[in-house]
């Protein structure tokens, strides 16, 4: 089991299994998730990447700019078997856009950027309201993506079904 | 006042049992009982971590509307750190040697500090950090708009001392407890081992008779 920095089991390695999941799908089916409460949600990965060395003994690969994930680099860390530990993410909401770099093995939101403000936004009470909602927004869609993960990793069959077509795209 | 930030990096916190409700007043008095307190004056090195409000950043008030966030309540919290400036220790170390001509003993440099401690600190001002966190009561969600190790740590324990709840901070296996999983998946998520996904640059990762190279990896692991 991985651990936390304090010595705590965190299942850090769910989180890195969680990012490649969501690259897989965005690459797979599109990005677009449903979420509860007919929720569209579209999801992209844009220009960073950084892969989780095997071992401690391994080197961290670290892509930026441009488009990463159509880089040979990027295509021969899934074909070695490796998990993204950190991408920088594009969620979409209807017209509300965010960015964030994903810090997997502590599902940590690093660089964010929210939506802009919305239009009706007159002081800085209604800056706060607004973007108060869109911070809990994000939180709640990477909550929501996370969950639909977890139905489909921790289901009896994972590998030899949703699994078995990761590790496909994987390898390709 | 300005708004709050609309960038940056957020660390998720959950907590367990009841606080007080943010729109009681209640919850200002809660906040009040570690309230910042200034260490301007202190003759000694030390750090002072304290709540104030995005409209008083002294920690003297705390009223209900000072916290308005929206769906979420703004907290603030103030950590002042007071430390001798370094250079200055040296720049008289190294006048004292100087007009002496030769080396001052450890005694002598320990005696040297403590002097120069006791008469500059009260002159000097302590470095300020403000950090600020958005509270999701329904949620029973914080989102600590920091992510230092210093300010997480510093957080938690005053939200400890403060609310008499302790703050668990979001990860892979805490976020996956509290999100509504069947009990069969909760059961597998405590349980549950890293994939191993196979590495197809290696030859002898070749696909079985079967063509599943995931199955072939688990096959070789055993």
């Amino acid at each position: 089991m991985s651990q936390g920095p304090d010595g705590i089991d965190t299942h850090g390695f769910l989180g890195e299994e969680f990012l490649t999941w969501l690259w897989f799908r965005w690459e797979a089916d599109g990005g677009e998730f449903s979420l509860p409460g007919n929720r569209i949600i579209g999801v992209a990965l844009d220009d960073f990447l950084a892969f989780a060395a095997p071992s401690d003994d391994e080197t961290e690969q670290t892509l930026r700019r441009g488009l990463p994930t159509r880089t040979a680099e990027a295509r021969t860390a899934l074909r070695q078997g490796r998990r993204l530990r950190k991408a920088r993410l594009l969620i979409a909401e209807g017209s509300r856009q965010w960015s964030a770099v994903l810090d997997a093995a502590s599902l940590t939101l690093l660089s964010v950027k929210l939506p802009d403000d919305a239009e009706e936004c007159e002081s800085d009470l209604d800056r706060t309201n607004d973007r108060s909602a869109n911070w809990l927004t994000l939180h709640e869609i990477v909550q929501g993506l996370y969950r639909l993960f977890l139905q489909d990793r921790l289901r009896a069959d994972y590998k030899k079904t949703s699994g078995e077509l990761q590790a496909r795209w994987m390898g390709s | 006042m300005a708004a709050i930030r609309k960038s940056g990096g957020v660390v998720a916190f959950h907590w367990e049992g009841k606080i007080a409700d943010p729109r009681d007043e209640a919850f200002c008095a809660a906040l009040a009982t570690r309230r910042f307190r200034s260490i301007e004056n202190a003759a000694s090195e030390e750090v002072s971590i304290g709540w104030v409000t995005p409209a008083d950043p002294t920690g003297d008030s705390f009223s209900i509307e000072d916290l308005e966030g929206g769906t979420g309540t703004w907290l603030r919290v103030r950590m002042d750190k007071k430390s001798m400036p370094k250079k200055w220790l040296q720049i008289h170390r190294d006048a004292a040697e100087k007009s002496r001509g030769k080396k001052l003993s450890a005694r002598e440099r320990r005696e040297m500090k403590d002097d120069l401690m006791e008469k500059m600190l009260p002159r000097v001002l302590p470095s300020i950090t403000l950090v600020d966190a958005l509270l999701y009561f329904e949620q029973k969600l914080v989102l600590l708009f920091a992510t230092s190790k210093a300010a997480r740590e510093g957080f938690g324990k005053l939200f400890f001392e403060s609310f008499g709840a302790p703050l668990e901070r979001a990860n892979p296996l805490s976020c996956g407890r509290v999100a509504g999983l069947s009990s069969e998946a909760q059961i597998e998520l405590e349980r549950i081992e890293p994939m191993r996904w196979p590495d197809n640059t290696k030859p002898d990762s070749r696909p079985t008779r079967s063509g599943s190279k995931l199955v072939a990896a688990e096959e070789s692991e055993a």
